[in-house]
């Protein structure tokens, strides 16, 4: 500890937790409150909109399983992706990165159609209660889809170039958390939003 | 300034402050004797006194909390003032027993005055009595409307006032609260606290003038440019004066209901 | 940027060079802009919050004139709410949680024995994203027609109640500004909070444990769980309000559905932490200068730990008491009644552990020590107002008058302000190497202390009196005008304070005495090292005993616990190998912090005026953040 700068890296903690995987920690946890308000905000107001179109009228659940799988399976690609990493196998970490972007990229797809053909029947941010707070709650947690395929796409970027070793691999363990969360996010929604309907 | 600011002087300044304090503090009880316009403290109706009597529950002890805090510390700094350089005092550390008893004893304390807090809550927020004159409120920006629900005008239409509420002394008013715009406040400190009127939302009230008057209100929630402008009365008048009112208006009672009073058999319902 | 910076690439290159070098010289305007050590950091918080501490006063100053008589003619109904809105967010916003971070910034890793923070380019991005935050928000000032008196600020409040927020009641783009600015400012708060939970978790010096830290330092902590738990429901509120103004959305929308206590509800989730998060720093520090000006340890030290932790949990129990007079019902206004009235206990228990401090010391009357018992005294006051807030009946009178301007004024003034004062007397000589005027300080503090009272404490009366909050005037024949004038008055001789402490701060920078390193007989490791301290912070990282670790270097205590000093106390013995800091390699500065912080106040101006401009802004951001990633955090 007598060498101990402010550098993070691999340095002796109090808590014995690296401070960038402390932070995504605790970035996650404020997350919770973030969506947390944005799901309460539509449970709220959910069959309260005087006019339609209403969930009923709109939600396909066969579709929205299948893209909800996909976001999940996602989670199972980047479990291996770290796990080739921590193994040293960057060839294998590389591939599984980037079928998880690639099924992030068709969850994200399967939103947008799923936000077009609802738009399409009528559904708006201005429509009615369930077009605000549907539209703002998905929005959001597509938006942080996005920039964690952003984030994905840069981490194979840099392994491409060598960059990203096995001695870094805490990077793809906090891509990792911050994946699954989204992912967990999702299955709250889901279930939430449109498999309990009162 | 080291002389100017020597041991005796420091006592003058503490004086001084512990001066103005008790003087503000003075003057805080000559303000319950003004007869002013919105004075809480000058209650004239059922709501307003209840609310006064809780208040004055909870002031009392805070001033002498206040006192005994102020006036400890005051005679802390002078006590135990450092008088020569290379002082050093006994490092005590805490005190469990101590910590534990000023601990309960404030929860105790607290939680007696807790009981008629809730007791009074329930009270005031109970919904007016059946034989309560209805009235519904409505908050514009930025003025107050005011209408009968038993009681029509000449046109059919419920009796309707702007601005001034007129009631029979010693009845129940049974106050329905809305906004058709933004978020105004019902307020008319000497009969009552305020209830807020919110768009999309109604809230009920009710209140009883004790004496005839006229008792001066106004919005208490910031509602934009006319805010400050948005007063109301509400004029308490005898039965047969209430009634002469609502001739002149052109109104009558609708199904006999509304304008002849029910006895309310006195104060109490607590 | 070691890449792009290789004398030899060309003139861009070699310009690149010549900036880098400059930043990392440490002089120059260069150095601090581009800086990451956590107390130039701290400095510029303080100074940026001071300044705005000056506006959100002048801001006060038009207030009172204002009122100072009934039908007071200097300012219009439409002036006055765009004043007041913006005194109460500027100050909440823009003063109290930036002066508290400068604190953190300055004192956190000095109290712990670290050399910086966890994350020293994320605070600066704090520091840079809250000045763009500041500065955008007070922008709006000039977006109206301003030369002929129409100031473009919002004008709704510092609380924004919908629906008078939604665009149909308030055009303009005044609120725009509001909800964009705090967001921005979410983001200073949020990425601070982040970075000072990691650092005191993981960075303390070896043998600190979590009940050997300052309190000060739990104070922080605390804090800062706060700060990250709370403003993300802030952030959806005004997500929520933005998207109403922009986009026709319907959250607060009554023609809807859509319930405008909605609004409510979340500003005060966030809300009431957030008053916490305004006290407990300056609770911190009282609880710095109290043992050391009495020479005792902090009396009950783990009963004011246990306090500040328990007020932070229980400061999301209370939030609806902000709304008695909503309608919310008997049940839910008893059910807060009750959380309200115990929130009470934790901190009567914290201001009798302080006096019990004080009790059987050895007290030296100085600047920092009136600071602070000012603020025990003042925030009882605030807190036994607030008490009698909670007797929920008596508060339907209390509520929007100006007795709650009284009680949050007491707590906010008369307890957060007097105590960062005090914070700024005890620990500027460690920051300068200069003491400010002791004699001065104390003119400050009493002319501060009497033209408080002389403001706030009619204020009381002038709410039990009825006179309402927010008005821009108001009529004879009230039985207002008396406190009203008082007021003024008194507002004008705090300002007239304020000036005495600059004057006092212009030349003791100049002429003020030498501290040396411990001018207070310190108890924490921030007196152990130079005043001011090097960059690195420690030549050695201190090895910690006990609480009080420096107080203990310079004595032990004899069998009835009266200290003896220890002969030849050496305070942290020069490593003859980090001699002069050789070998210490502290994080290169950046610029890559400023520039992505610049991204967010063009995103706004963009959502609010031309897209293409958010798209810019968008670009600077994402090259902002791209840069900082992949630079190294230490040139190696």
């Amino acid at each position: 500890m007598e060498h101990a700068t402010a550098v993070t890296g691999n340095l002796e903690t109090s808590t014995g937790i690296d401070n960038k995987k402390l932070l995504m920690w605790l970035f996650l946890g404020s997350e919770c409150l973030f969506f947390g308000s944005l799901i309460a905000a539509y449970l709220l107001y959910r069959d309260r909109s005087i006019t339609g179109p209403y969930p009923s009228d709109l939600f396909d659940i066969p579709f929205t399983s299948v893209s909800a799988f996909v976001l999940l399976m996602s989670s199972v690609s980047m479990v291996l992706a770290l796990a080739a990493i921590q193994r040293g196998n960057i060839r294998s970490m590389q591939v599984w990165l980037f079928t998880t972007a690639i099924l992030g990229v068709l969850f994200v797809s399967g939103q947008a159609y799923e936000f077009t053909v609802f738009h399409r029947e009528g559904l708006s941010l201005s429509q009615n209660l369930f077009g605000t707070t549907f539209f703002v709650l998905t929005g959001f947690h597509g938006a942080h889809v996005t920039v964690g395929i952003l984030i994905l796409l840069s981490l194979f970027a840099m392994s491409l170039r060598g960059k990203l070793t096995q001695e870094k691999s805490l990077n793809v363990e906090l891509a990792g958390l911050y994946w699954h969360f989204v992912d967990i996010v999702w299955i709250v929604i889901f279930a939430l939003i449109y498999l309990i309907q009162p | 300034m080291k002389r100017f600011l020597g041991p005796r002087s420091i006592r003058a300044h503490h004086v001084v402050t512990a001066l103005v304090l008790l003087g503000l503090l003075a003057l805080l009880l000559t303000g319950c004797a003004t007869n002013t316009s919105q004075n809480t403290f000058d209650a004239r109706g059922e709501v307003a006194k209840e609310q006064r009597d809780l208040f004055y529950m909870a002031m009392w002890p805070a001033i002498v909390v206040m006192v005994f805090v102020l006036a400890g510390l005051v005679v802390t700094l002078l006590r135990f003032r450092r008088r020569s350089p290379d002082e050093l005092p006994k490092q005590v550390h805490g005190n469990n027993r101590l910590e534990i008893a000023w601990t309960i004893a404030p929860v105790i304390i607290l939680m007696i005055l807790a009981v008629p807090t809730v007791s009074a809550i329930f009270d005031l927020g109970r919904k007016p009595r059946s034989d309560a004159l209805a009235v519904h409120v409505t908050g514009i920006q930025w003025a107050w409307q005011f209408e009968y629900s038993d009681i029509t005008d000449s046109g059919g239409q419920p009796l309707s006032s702007l601005g001034d509420l007129h009631i029979p002394v010693g009845r129940e008013i049974g106050l329905t609260i809305t906004s058709k715009d933004v978020n105004h406040s019902f307020w008319v400190p000497k009969l009552a606290g305020k209830l807020d009127a919110i768009p999309g939302n109604t809230n009920v009230m009710w209140l009883k003038a004790d004496e005839p008057g006229s008792f001066s209100g106004q919005c208490a929630e910031f509602c934009g440019l006319g805010h400050a402008g948005m007063k109301l009365t509400v004029i308490a008048q005898s039965q047969e004066d209430f009634d002469a009112w609502i001739k002149e208006k052109g109104g009558s009672p609708s199904g006999g209901q509304g304008a002849s009073p029910t006895p309310t058999g006195g104060p109490g319902g607590r | 940027m070691a890449a792009i910076t290789q004398p030899g690439r060309g003139t861009l290159g070699e310009a690149l060079a010549g900036v880098r070098k400059a930043a990392d010289s440490h002089y120059g305007i260069l150095s601090w802009i581009a800086t990451v050590d956590h107390k130039r950091i701290g400095i510029m918080y303080g100074v940026t919050a001071f300044v705005f501490f000056l506006f959100g006063g002048i801001e006060a100053l038009f207030i009172r004139l204002q009122l100072a008589v009934p039908n007071g003619g200097v300012v219009d109904a439409d002036q006055y709410n765009r004043i007041f809105t913006m005194h109460g967010t500027t100050m909440v916003f823009l003063v109290v949680m930036p002066l508290s971070a400068a604190f953190f910034n300055l004192m956190v890793p000095l109290l712990i024995g670290a050399r910086d923070v966890a994350f020293p380019r994320m605070n600066a991005f704090s520091f840079w994203v809250f000045l763009a935050g500041g500065l955008f928000l007070n922008a709006s000032f000039f977006t109206g027609d301003i030369l002929n008196g129409e100031l473009g600020a919002p004008d709704a409040g510092w609380f924004g109640y919908a629906p008078l927020t939604l665009k149909q009641f308030s055009p303009g783009h005044g609120l725009d500004f509001w909800a964009f600015g705090l967001l921005i400012l979410g983001v200073s708060s949020m990425a601070a909070g982040f970075n000072f939970i990691v650092t005191i978790l993981n960075m303390r010096a070896p043998g600190m444990t979590l009940f050997r830290m300052p309190l000060f330092v739990w104070m922080t902590l605390v804090t800062s769980f706060l700060i990250i738990f709370a403003m993300p429901v802030i952030t959806v509120a005004l997500f929520e309000l933005l998207f109403d103004r922009l986009f026709d959305a319907n959250f607060f929308n009554p023609a809807a559905g859509g319930n405008p206590l909605l609004w409510q509800h979340m500003f005060w989730l966030f809300g009431h932490p957030e008053v916490y998060i305004l006290i407990l720093p300056a609770m911190g520090i009282v609880s710095e200068i109290l043992p050391t000006f009495s020479r005792k340890p902090l009396f009950g030290y783990p009963f004011v730990v246990f306090s500040g932790v328990a007020i932070g949990f229980m400061s999301w129990g209370v939030w609806a008491h902000h709304m008695y007079t909503t309608g919310l019902g008997s049940v839910a206004n008893s059910a807060f009644g009750i959380s309200t009235i115990l929130i009470g206990v934790p901190t009567g228990v914290k201001i009798f552990n302080w006096m019990a401090t004080l009790w059987g010391g050895s007290i030296s009357l100085r600047t920092p020590l009136y600071f602070s018992v000012g603020f025990v005294g003042m925030f009882t006051i605030g807190g036994l107002s607030g008490v009698t807030h909670s007797i929920v009946p008596s508060d339907y009178q209390q509520q929007d008058t100006y007795y709650v301007v009284a009680h949050f004024h007491y707590v906010l003034f008369g307890g957060a302000i007097l105590a960062l004062f005090g914070g700024i007397y005890y620990w500027f000589p460690k920051f300068t190497g200069k003491l400010l005027s002791d004699g001065w300080g104390q003119v400050h503090f009493w002319l501060m202390l009497l033209g408080f009272n002389l403001t706030f404490f009619p204020m009381h009366i002038l709410g039990l009196l009825g006179m309402p909050r927010r008005i821009y005037t108001y009529s004879e024949g009230n039985g207002w005008d008396l406190w009203n004038l008082m007021a003024t008055v008194g507002a004008f001789t705090i300002a007239f304070s304020v000036l005495v402490f600059m004057v006092n701060v212009i030349v003791s920078l100049r002429r003020g005495k030498l501290s040396g390193n411990d001018p207070w007989d310190g108890r924490t490791l921030e007196w152990a090292i130079s005043s001011p301290p090097p960059a690195y912070n420690f030549a050695e990282i201190p090895r910690v005993h006990a609480r009080d670790e420096f107080w203990h270097q310079k004595y032990t205590e004899d069998e009835q616990g009266l200290p003896v000093p220890v002969a030849a106390a050496a305070p942290a013995p020069e490593d003859g190998e980090h001699e002069g800091g050789h070998g210490i390699h502290m994080p290169s500065p950046s610029f890559f912090p400023l520039l992505a912080a610049i991204g967010f106040p063009l995103i706004g101006l963009g959502v609010i005026y031309d897209y293409a401009i958010a798209a810019v802004g968008a670009v600077v951001l994402v090259v902002g953040l791209y840069g900082w990633a992949l630079e190294p955090a230490t040139e190696e």
